[in-house]
């Protein structure tokens, strides 16, 4: 085939508009992609079979908030009688269903299924990838768990109970939801997006979060009786809502739900640092993950 | 039963690397249990550690990832039709995978047990054997319950928990009368009828019922599994 100029191959203008409207850079693909997840996260955008679990388990989360709601209006207390920060940590088995069942949704799907192909071929990078998933996963489990915290405070409020303390409790415990949610999100994003096929991604996040805390309340219990108070502060570093019980309770002056909670401020600063560095390593190999994907 | 398919179901639950997140649990409580021998003295510790831990979470856990293994997947990505298309009876399918699951289970989930108490309390092996024997009682049953949800439904994992957790777990320990109900209590029965050592709070449920009702778990959960295959039909992806 000869190479001449005047046979060079011609895409003709048959007369097609080009689109000249504004472009959206790759923050709003990023904006974008994390309200899909947020969505997605509570079955929203899916099926309707995928719309029953996290809205069931979320009504689950909401009945003893109105309950104790109820009782707070019909026997007429003047104040709140659970205090918001133990809230997560006693219905820490609802909220350990809700990212272990949900978090596949967000981190296996893509990677089983081949997708995240077509995704990491868009500006935005497998690292920025990584972040907004992670940030998706982690503003819906703050959001499971402020919902009824926020109940009670409006009911609360509702009873005349004492503004401003009622606003520092809610304060204080949402402190600590958020560091809770950035750390289960971490931890469940991980291991869903190591674990591919769905019913073991949602076995493997369950151990990483029961299994941990389960672990550690034996050891504290076996360990207060035994009279052995500094084991048992060491041994809540291992589960996540140890961790951040101990942050709440020994930092921010939270009532702790756990047999033993951090008493110096030395010991609640290695509760923090510990918090902080379980999601900078596990957000860190997690980049890693989708950077590896994006390169097959 | 069939040995193909049993040879198939183990393959796929240990295929891989698939099978480290089976030991993983095992190994926990094991662990845990040779950390408190060595740092107590006490034997009080079996009650927290090998009855709550083991019984109560290690067990179900394990029992639901192998349940859930030797079925779910296939039913997932719809290759079951293959199986289900040779000319082996839904029975002979459903009877062959419980099987597999229920010996891994009894293998991994009540040995961990069993190990657990005997590090715990050497000096007394008849209460350790009571725990196995209420854990080996407690996983069959597990195992059908497991295998038919995951059966029935496409969250068989989640349905699971949510029984372990919510209706053995929380539910249980308010409204007394759900024991009637809740495979785990069927075992902490049996063990308890075997020692005197532990108080397992399972109050007047009769041995009779324990046993039979764990029998009624395992057997029902072949014959509804069964029945679920013989009427399957295919279905997309989400």
């Amino acid at each position: 085939m000869s190479s001449s100029p005047e046979r060079r191959a011609v895409i003709h203008d048959i007369g097609y508009r080009t689109y000249d409207g504004p472009r959206l850079g790759t923050g709003s693909v990023a904006t974008s992609l994390f309200t899909t997840g947020l969505l997605n996260a509570y079955g929203f955008g899916r099926s309707a079979k995928a719309k029953v679990l996290p809205l069931v388990v979320l009504a689950i989360m909401l009945v003893p908030a109105v309950i104790l709601v109820a009782i707070m209006v019909v026997v007429g207390l003047g104040e709140g009688f659970i205090d918001y920060s133990t809230y997560a940590t006693s219905l820490f088995l609802i909220i350990s269903i809700f990212v272990a069942a949900q978090a596949p949704v967000l981190f296996s799907r893509d990677l089983r299924s081949g997708a995240i192909v077509l995704y990491l071929a868009r500006p935005l990078s497998a690292a920025g990838f990584a972040l907004v998933r992670w940030a998706s996963l982690a503003v819906a489990i703050l959001m499971f768990v402020m919902l009824p915290v926020l109940v009670l405070y409006a009911g609360a409020l509702a009873a005349e109970a004492d503004v401003s303390e009622q606003t520092g409790d809610l304060l204080v415990a949402t402190a600590g939801i958020a560091l809770l949610s950035a750390v289960l999100a971490t931890l469940a994003g991980l291991v869903s997006a190591l674990t591919l096929r769905r019913g073991l991604a949602v076995g493997a996040v369950v151990i990483a979060l029961l299994v941990s805390t389960g672990f550690v309340a034996a050891v504290q219990s076996i360990a207060v009786v035994e009279g052995n108070e500094a084991v048992a502060v060491w041994a809540g570093l291992l589960s996540p809502f140890t961790l951040v019980d101990g942050v709440q309770s020994g930092l921010l002056g939270g009532t702790s739900s756990y047999p033993a909670a951090p008493e110096t401020g030395v010991m609640a600063a290695v509760y923090l640092l510990t918090a902080l560095a379980v999601i900078g390593t596990g957000l860190a190999l997690l980049v890693r993950h989708y950077h590896r994907q994006g390169k097959r | 039963m069939n040995a193909t398919i049993t040879r198939l179901a183990a393959r796929s639950l240990f295929g891989r690397r698939r099978g480290v997140l089976l030991v993983v649990l095992p190994f926990l409580l094991v662990a845990l249990s040779m950390a408190v021998a060595l740092l107590t003295e006490a034997t009080s510790a079996v009650d927290p550690v090998t009855a709550v831990f083991g019984l109560g979470l290690v067990l179900p856990l394990v029992a639901l990832l192998v349940s859930t293994g030797v079925i779910g997947p296939e039913i997932e990505d719809g290759s079951i039709v293959y199986l289900l298309a040779t000319p082996v009876s839904r029975l002979s399918v459903a009877v062959s995978k419980q099987v597999v699951a229920s010996v891994v289970t009894v293998v991994l989930g009540a040995g961990a047990v069993l190990t657990s108490a005997l590090v715990l309390a050497p000096g007394s092996p008849g209460q350790a054997l009571a725990l196995g024997l209420g854990a080996v009682v407690a996983g069959l049953a597990y195992c059908g319950l497991f295998v038919a949800l995951s059966a029935l439904l496409r969250h068989g994992t989640v349905a699971g928990l949510i029984y372990v957790l919510v209706f053995e777990g929380l539910l249980a320990s308010w409204l007394s009368g759900l024991r009637y109900l809740s495979v785990g209590s069927f075992g902490r029965r049996v063990a308890g009828a075997l020692t005197d050592d532990l108080d397992l709070v399972v109050r007047d449920m009769s041995l009779v019922y324990g046993v039979v009702a764990a029998l009624v778990f395992t057997v029902g959960g072949a014959l509804v599994t069964a029945h679920r295959l013989r009427s399957f039909e295919l279905r997309g992806d989400d």
